[in-house]
């Protein structure tokens, strides 16, 4: 049986200006992963840090967001790290056709849980080894 | 581009109650993760002192609401349970704290952390089992 390994020094950031929703991502994603998540409140902001610092290895985005929104970014992330996975959210099904035409990886349907996010972690994530190796590579 | 979360027609803003539901569900897995001696680590604490923390500030406010206006059914959508819940889900906040700051929990402790879970966990629906989430197993 294949062991799961999570990916080496993982970055994820998070971007919604809902602190309630944002933080309760990055609640279970920092458990799911062990690891510092990064949290922006704009699209802007992110946007900027991700130049100046290099892009995360997953982006979840609302798909509502100031300056730049969610759409947006998944089309200048992709054309800038076209490896970065990008899941965009949302409460309006208008927008999973939008995330789809603009290249998104996945699209999360508001109301989500927990479930839904360890799903993401699961898919994007986690490594598969394939000798079996059931060492950490974190 | 994979799809996750509500059905079209079920699709709406997140309110209050669903991010307690959630976060009480996350606590569940924190928990059960701890009692399978799954690995810490320091991410995974913080993680675990301000869920718990959030979910216990809920719990007393929503056990206040049913002791003022008697019930949730009018104000709270899909929330109705006894004020008893909520003290269990309190008593499970102040557990996972404990061994978030690594108070060993003896082993009669430990007893009363798994009935307590498993009283919650039968009164809501929550079908995930932490096997199904290997990557818990490392830090």
């Amino acid at each position: 049986m294949r062991e799961a390994t999570i990916i080496a020094n993982v970055k994820i950031a998070v971007i919604d200006e809902d602190v309630i929703v944002r933080d309760f991502i990055v609640s279970t994603l920092m458990y799911s992963v062990n690891r510092e998540v990064l949290t922006f409140d704009n699209g802007f902001d992110a946007w900027v840090s991700f130049e100046e610092k290099g892009f995360p290895d997953m982006i979840i985005a609302d798909v509502n967001l100031q300056e730049i929104d969610g759409l947006v970014l998944v089309s200048k992330i992709k054309e800038a790290s076209p490896e970065t996975v990008m899941v965009l959210f949302s409460d309006s099904p208008e927008n999973e056709i939008r995330a789809r035409e603009q290249g998104a990886d996945a699209f999360l349907a508001k109301p989500f849980g927990v479930n839904e996010l360890f799903n993401l972690v699961q898919t994007f994530v986690v490594e598969q080894d394939p000798a079996g190796d059931s060492s950490t590579h974190v | 581009m994979i799809r996750l979360g509500s059905k079209p027609e079920n699709m709406r803003e997140m309110e209050l109650d669903d991010i307690f539901i959630s976060r009480l569900q996350l606590l569940i897995i924190m928990t059960k993760s701890y009692l399978n001696k799954y690995p810490l680590g320091s991410y995974r604490e913080r993680s675990i002192l301000e869920n718990a923390e959030l979910v216990k500030v809920d719990a007393v406010g929503l056990a206040e609401d049913i002791a003022f206006f008697g019930s949730h059914e009018d104000f709270h959508n899909g929330l109705n349970f006894e004020p008893v819940f909520y003290q269990r889900v309190k008593l499970l906040a102040v557990m996972a704290e404990a061994f978030a700051k690594g108070h060993s929990l003896e082993e009669h402790k430990q007893e009363a952390l798994e009935k307590n879970l498993n009283t919650i966990c039968e009164t809501i629906t929550f079908s995930k089992t932490i096997s199904d989430m290997q990557f818990l197993k490392v830090a």
